[in-house]
């Protein structure tokens, strides 16, 4: 799979989306021009690498790095500005009580805008030649948040947003414009939250180009005949056994994603007792390679 | 010895926290565990994964509530309240409840159907944000008031800020009475005097939308006003219920999360934003916290090859780092909490629970950190 300009990355939370994030930006940044946008309203991303957003535009996290926050109510804002002229009425006042039933009445509007900015975005970014990379949701959320356009053309058969529908559609199905990251731990339920949405990317979805990263990935330590050996240690027997479980979770996970038809890059569990700014250093310039070496 | 989460006494467990800390498992740990000390209990899940629900015996497809099976669960000795101890399980339908509210509050077969057929509320009900949140506070109502019930044990669905759920009744009752929604209501050859300029602007705002976006909303939008009116009264008198419940001296407030360092930050939020809404977070609960590390000393002791010493060796260096960044994040979080939150590790099982005996299990493990 070749990262596509826009690479957007979500999982299950608690999978290291944000770190995921904030390192392949660092990473590509070594050779490209990157825009990290967070649409995470925690901003964990930015955070990682040091920025702090205060909702005024983007901000420089070094000279090919910029990082910006993307809030899918500005975006509903700004559509409704363009849309209604209506200038001499106090913004402020038009926008509290329009905002309330608007998206009320049309849930999914907001984040439909948000999609028709990234599609933008991501063509922008081509023509620059830089990536974009955008910490997204937890992956129940960004399949809802991707499921809009469909959604919209359902609700709407006429008209303009019927019509960027459309145009949102074949940007999502675009392998040189989008692509998607699922990062993945080694653990059950995480395995199969990422399998499904992979499936539902593919299949209701139409997104072809997916990815995962597999995340504190563990390579095995101890065989079966040595875990049996050490029943006698009760407490070191467990410890090996938290282990074992890690590695054959690693595998099953290299193996199931395989063979779903998704490249994965792994990262390597760090066993240290802080992270800071130079293991994500690392970590982006793993993923980089990875999803760039098989193009 | 008392368990650290003490229940006694308690009618409402409500458990809080950000997505993916194990919040529904550990929900379902409490309610067998409760179960287990001899009470009748009832337990709603927002969202369980296939896991729990196969761990709990429960059918996938069902939205009531659904007894589990507690025979293989060892009891205490002495039940406490009933001769019979009871655990029944809910999976929470938001679509569903919204439904049987609108049934219930309808002044009218013909305004019921009005508002189940409308476009408007098709999509309110099943997507918007809160709505969730709300039909959860709903279905929570109607398990407390049921009387053979001791308690009950909710989970709430993930959320990005903390308020989320316990502002739900009030955000949807002033999403439905807002003024702008009123007025909307009412055709514009019928509006009386008085009508500011910003209320003109919404007008405009929504039929320059409806030219612009083929929706047609305008009109959906006072329909279903117009078939909520008369069921603003009922709601609101719920969501007065709800709050006094929330705040009253036997509902245990439970916030959830993990013990990495990226979580610290939100769970420090969410413990502020609590307080201030006058909600004593009564526990914190630091879900599938590493276990103490063994002896290295163990390990020379040991009567095996010098090969595996080696690698046993290297397995505690590694999970000590890593039990250290976790212990380091939590001491971190303790000094940010206010004093009388107690603070309760749940160590990890080391794989996803599968039966009932392991979700016991997470609940005996609860240990004051």
């Amino acid at each position: 799979m070749k990262l596509a300009r826009l690479v957007f990355v979500t999982g299950k939370g608690g999978t290291g989306k944000s770190t995921v994030s904030a390192a392949l930006a660092l990473g590509l940044a070594r050779g490209y021009d990157v825009t990290l946008a967070d649409l995470d309203q925690k901003l964990s991303a930015a955070r990682l690498l040091g920025v702090e957003l205060n909702g005024s535009g983007p901000a420089r996290a070094s000279s090919r790095l910029e990082v910006m926050a993307l809030d899918s109510r500005r975006e509903l804002e700004a559509f409704l500005e363009r849309i209604v002229p209506l200038k001499a009425i106090s913004r402020r006042m038009l926008r509290s009580r329009t905002f309330g039933y608007v998206s009320a009445a049309l849930p999914g509007l907001d984040a439909f805008l948000m999609l028709e900015r990234l599609r933008l975005m991501a063509g922008e970014s081509a023509r620059q030649g830089r990536y974009l990379v955008v910490d997204a949701p937890a992956s129940g959320n960004a399949l809802e948040m991707l499921s809009v356009a469909r959604g919209v053309k359902g609700i709407a058969p006429l008209g303009t947003l019927n019509r960027l529908a459309s145009e949102v559609e074949s940007f999502l199905a675009d392998p040189a414009r989008f692509c998607v990251l699922l990062t993945v731990t080694p653990e059950e339920m995480a395995i199969r939250e990422a399998i499904e949405t992979a499936v539902h990317l593919r299949e209701k979805l139409g997104i072809s180009s997916i990815g995962a990263v597999l995340n504190g990935a563990v390579p095995p330590l101890f065989d079966a005949a040595e875990l049996a050996a050490l029943s006698a240690i009760e407490e070191h027997a467990r410890l090996a056994l938290r282990r074992d479980a890690l590695a054959r979770h690693t595998a099953n996970a290299r193996e199931q994603l395989a063979a779903g038809g998704v490249q994965v890059v792994e990262l390597p569990m760090l066993f240290r007792p802080a992270l800071g700014k130079a293991e994500l250093r690392s970590l982006g310039l793993r993923l980089a390679e990875g999803f760039t070496r098989h193009t | 010895m008392k368990h650290p989460l003490d229940l006694d006494g308690r009618r409402l467990v409500i458990c809080l926290g950000p997505g993916g800390v194990g919040k529904t498992t550990l929900c379902a740990a409490l309610s067998v565990y409760a179960a287990a000390t001899g009470i009748a209990v009832d337990v709603m899940t927002v969202d369980p994964a296939p896991r729990l629900l196969d761990a709990l015996g429960l059918d996938p497809v069902r939205a009531d509530l659904q007894e589990v099976a507690l025979d293989s669960v060892a009891l205490e000795a002495r039940p406490r309240r009933r001769a019979k101890p009871r655990l029944r399980a809910l999976r929470l339908d938001p679509k569903h409840t919204f439904d049987t509210l609108v049934r219930r509050h309808a002044p009218s077969d013909t305004a019921r159907d009005a508002i189940l057929n409308n476009r408007v509320y098709q999509n309110l009900s099943s997507a918007l944000s809160g709505v969730g949140d709300y039909m959860a506070m709903e279905k929570l109502l109607d398990l407390v008031a049921e009387p053979t019930t001791d308690l009950v044990v909710i989970d709430t669905p993930p959320a990005a800020q903390a308020l989320d759920f316990l502002d739900a009744p009030r955000r949807l009752l002033d999403l439905l009475n807002s003024r702008a929604l009123s007025l909307l209501a009412s055709s514009p050859g019928l509006m009386r005097g008085g009508l500011r300029m910003f209320d003109i602007a919404a007008r405009a705002v929504l039929s320059a939308f409806d030219r612009v976006t083929g929706f047609h909303l305008l009109g959906d939008v006072q329909s279903f006003v117009t078939s909520f009116e008369g069921m603003y009264a009922g709601f609101a008198q719920r969501a007065e219920i709800a709050g006094k419940l929330l705040r009253a001296p036997e509902t245990m407030v439970v916030l959830v999360t993990t013990p990495e360092s990226e979580r610290l930050e939100q769970t420090q939020e969410f413990a502020r934003a609590l307080a201030q809404s006058g909600l004593g977070v009564d526990a914190l609960v630091v879900n599938r916290v590493m276990p103490r590390m063994p002896k290295a000393a163990e390990i020379e002791r040991a009567r095996i090859p010098v090969s595996l010493k080696r690698k046993l060796a290297r397995n505690l260096k590694d999970f000590s780092a890593l039990k250290a960044r976790e212990e380091r994040a939590l001491a971190k979080l303790k000094t940010s909490l206010p004093p009388q939150v107690r603070v309760i590790a749940a160590p990890d099982l080391g794989r996803e629970p599968h039966s009932l005996a392991d979700l016991l299990e997470i609940a005996r493990r609860l240990e004051t950190s």
